[in-house]
């Protein structure tokens, strides 16, 4: 009889009844989960760099542990050795030691205090990992394709025997600090994952050769932990359903079914289903991968072994895995990122409030931060990693109320907006469009998933209306209407400029702006010249080029999409190269006539360039209406792109934080 | 339109050139830096074959991105060869890669090589510049050795500083 650690009820909830098979309950070995909720684990670096667990990362997996309302709530992988070759992460926490037991109980007694279950995951980085030392380790010295990874040392047996020890070690402290789940990570082109993968493995001793001799450190280590963890804890492990890594000679999909079947023989309780590595070219969960894509992954797990299957992987929308659970295809939703923008998530789809969730937009910023060092930020989501401050979480309401004028209901605008009036000020947005959105609207139309953009405005425009914000759309707000209103304060969000280039008349009516373009209200040409090469500039050369345009990008950034996060880039590079775009980066535009203009490189060499259109994408600050506010002696703030042209995140952090104090 | 294409290109040409023998003078005056601060004792050979070295091994490295097996061994291989052609190229030798008769045997042919010339002027031996080409590209292949778990040699079989008029050499993969 499988042991409920807490009793959840969700009969009476909405999102039960519309979503039966994400809360219903399941055993995973000798324990009943409530629902088929599970926060995957996931790096954060806000630890200290020398693996003690903070206040901030207890504040940060409280907030998940809540959202899975009863499910799983994993912690971050630990790292598990003295010498810190295993970890990959700058905060990454640690437990190769007792003194490590009081923080990391601090985060079990976190999550059980959501009455959720606590997984601990022992994650020792591999040829990802020696983050502060300089040198990784391996079951082989394989090169590293990317030079931000250190070169990897080949582990004797005595240091494989020492490693599988550190992973037992480990798992009895995660036990004695309270969790109640032990997860090995087999992912992504971590140590273990290293052992199992054709790619990293070339040892032919006992640890190499065939898969079976791949997988006997995960027999090992499955083994080693039912003796440590005994019969009441569950063992789960991470596993590659596919490596994606057939460049590099990687594993094949059924090597990779047969770890699945190896690790069930050994005795897992559940498999939490991945694909790809890091060093994969095969994009896996950026937003140009629709969602559901990895579904079949899952399914053919659930056709070779008996275990739970657990998968993450684009499976944003709650239908989604609902559907999957239902037809059998899969036993648990399992997320990372976009519990990292609304870490509620699960909980909203419980209570019914969908239109309160914050969607994540798969931008991958979040991952960018932690490869460099950062601590986690969200692109959309302002309070991510500051869930210990109550600045960011209960700001105080104001010193007094005040009537705030907001110019612009773009993603600034309105997160400005919802936030002050949530504090207490009374808000009015005006934007001269009809609808809310700003540039986003336009943006949304860009190939590659970027419609997923929008969700951000949804989400705060639903929240304005609840904060009790007044919009006055279809209004353009000039200096008559300031003087009118005289509000206490103004905030100008009002987007950027879009200058001008200097053309003879005869082509003016050849250039055109990016958002005529994106909205479909321009004529444009088959031979485009796109004047920018930022995100935007990316975004319409695309979307062009989608419809056979024959597109060149010319701009004065010295790499294409330099406002783009890499872990997003290289997507957009790939794109280009394949919808035949044609980039002149580090360059002007030195002067026009009909059909031709001249490119001026920034070393001074000049070449022609024909074209029938040249689109408009290059952005300044906006200072209209900025002289006519202080003029007036009204209080002033000017948030996102009117500040300084930049992205959606950037816009929604400037709202947040003037939200916050205004 | 105030364009010159000839003027344009010819200023471009001749910055290129320019490059080029800058990358020459910049590397013999490395080796004097070198020479000198090993002092009278060193072997000159033996600090080149040292830098050949090193070079090799960061070409070996910065090849690995670029390599794909998706399209089999064969394709690999022309892009392998074609890959250290392109290194010599760009610094302003004529290079052709042709495949052998055999299975994964390629031959990289230097028509023309501006480092022998490069040697004469800084007064260094010829052999010493065949010496230095043989060990970089004798160490480019053992990190794209591990990394693709293949075995692949190259050897020299003539070269233009020892009179034979081209550098010919074959890279072939070791059964």
């Amino acid at each position: 009889m499988a042991k409920q650690l807490f009793e959840w009820d969700y009969s009476s909830y909405p999102g039960a009844k519309k979503y039966p098979h994400l809360f219903k309950p399941i055993d995973i070995g000798a324990l009943t989960i409530p629902n088929r909720i599970v926060y995957a684990a996931t790096e954060d670096n806000l630890n200290t760099h020398d693996g003690f667990v903070t206040d901030a990362d207890v504040a940060y997996i409280t907030n998940r542990a809540k959202g899975v309302v009863g499910g799983i709530c994993f912690m971050q992988g630990v790292y598990m050795d003295e010498p810190r070759k295993g970890q990959g992460y700058v905060g990454q926490a640690a437990a190769w030691d007792d003194k490590y037991i009081p923080g990391l109980k601090r985060l079990a007694d976190a999550i059980h205090s959501q009455k959720a279950i606590a997984g601990f995951q022992l994650m020792d980085c591999g040829r990802v990992g020696a983050v502060d030392v300089e040198y990784g380790h391996g079951p082989s010295a394989v090169p590293q394709r990317l030079r931000i990874f250190r070169p990897i040392l080949e582990m004797s047996k005595a240091e494989i025997e020492e490693m599988v020890q550190q992973h037992l070690d480990a798992a009895k402290r995660g036990l004695e600090a309270g969790f109640d789940i032990i997860e090995i990570s087999g992912i992504v082109g971590y140590l273990i994952s290293n052992f199992i993968s054709s790619y990293t493995n070339r040892r032919t001793d006992e640890y190499g050769g065939d898969i079976r001799g791949r997988m006997k450190v995960v027999v090992d280590i499955i083994k080693g932990l039912k003796e440590v963890c005994g019969p009441d804890v569950p063992i789960g492990i991470r596993l590659c359903a596919e490596e994606l890594l057939d460049d590099v000679r990687g594993n094949t999909p059924e090597e990779s079914m047969e770890t699945y079947k190896i690790s069930e023989e050994a005795g897992v309780d559940y498999i939490s289903v991945t694909a790809g590595w890091q060093e994969s070219i095969v994009p896996v969960i950026s937003r140009d991968v629709p969602q559901g894509s990895w579904l079949y992954l899952a399914k053919r797990a659930k056709e070779n072994v008996k275990v739970p299957i657990m998968m993450a992987y684009r499976l944003f929308d709650p239908r989604l895995p609902n559907e999957a659970i239902g037809k059998g295809e899969l036993d648990m939703w399992q997320m990372c990122r976009p519990m990292i923008a609304d870490p509620l998530m699960p909980l909203k789809v419980l209570e019914g409030k969908e239109e309160d969730i914050r969607w994540c937009v798969a931008c991958n910023l979040c991952l960018a931060r932690l490869f460099r060092d950062a601590p986690m930020t969200c692109y959309i989501n302002p309070l991510c990693a500051h869930e210990h401050d109550p600045k960011y979480t209960d700001p105080p309401p104001p010193e007094e109320e005040k009537n705030i004028m907001i110019v612009g209901a773009g993603p600034a605008g309105l997160e400005c907006a919802y936030v002050a009036a949530q504090r207490g000020h009374e808000v009015h947005v005006y934007d001269k469009k009809d609808q809310v959105g700003g540039t986003v609207l336009e943006a949304s139309k860009a190939p590659y998933g970027d419609d997923e953009l929008l969700t951000c405005i949804k989400y705060q425009e639903t929240q304005c209306k609840k904060a009790g914000v007044h919009f006055h759309l279809g209004t353009e707000v000039n200096e008559d209407l300031i003087r009118d209103e005289l509000p206490d304060s103004v905030v100008l969000a009002t987007g950027p400029t879009y200058p001008q280039l200097e053309v003879p008349e005869s082509v003016k009516d050849k250039v055109v702006s990016i958002l005529d373009v994106l909205r479909g209200d321009a004529k444009v040409g088959d031979k485009v010249v796109v004047w920018g090469n930022r995100k935007p500039g990316i975004g319409v050369a695309l979307f062009l080029a989608k419809q056979g345009k024959k597109v060149t990008m010319v701009g004065k950034e010295k790499s294409a999409g330099f406002d783009v996060n890499p872990s997003f880039k290289w997507r957009y590079l790939i794109y280009m190269r394949q919808n035949k775009i044609k980039t002149y980066n580090d360059c002007q535009i030195e002067q026009v006539s009909e059909g031709e203009l001249i490119v001026k490189t920034y070393d001074g060499y000049r070449f022609p360039l024909k074209f029938d259109t040249i689109v408009l994408t290059e952005r300044e600050l906006n200072e209209n209406l900025k002289n006519v506010v202080q003029g007036e002696g009204i209080e002033l703030f000017v948030i996102g792109d009117a500040l300084v042209p930049r992205n959606i995140s950037s816009a929604v952090h400037d709202g947040f934080r003037i939200g916050i104090r205004i | 339109m105030s364009f010159d294409a000839e003027k344009e290109i010819s200023k471009l040409w001749g910055n290129l050139h320019n490059a080029q023998a800058e990358i020459g003078r910049m590397y013999y005056r490395w080796r004097q830096a070198a020479l000198e601060l090993a002092g009278p004792d060193a072997n000159p050979l033996d600090v080149s074959l040292k830098a050949a070295e090193i070079i090799g091994k960061e070409l070996g490295k910065a090849s690995l991105p670029r390599l794909n097996w998706l399209k089999g061994e064969e394709a690999w291989l022309r892009s392998f060869a074609g890959g250290i052609a392109l290194q010599w190229i760009t610094q302003g030798a004529i290079v052709k890669v042709e495949p052998g008769e055999k299975p994964f045997e390629m031959f990289i042919k230097w028509e023309r090589c501006p480092w022998p010339s490069y040697a004469k002027q800084y007064g260094v031996k010829m052999e010493e510049d065949v010496l230095c080409c043989d060990k970089i590209l004798e160490n480019i292949l053992p990190d794209v050795n591990v990394f693709f778990n293949v075995n692949y040699k190259i050897e020299t079989l003539k070269a233009i500083p020892r009179g034979q008029g081209v550098c010919l050499r074959r890279l072939y993969k070791v059964e």
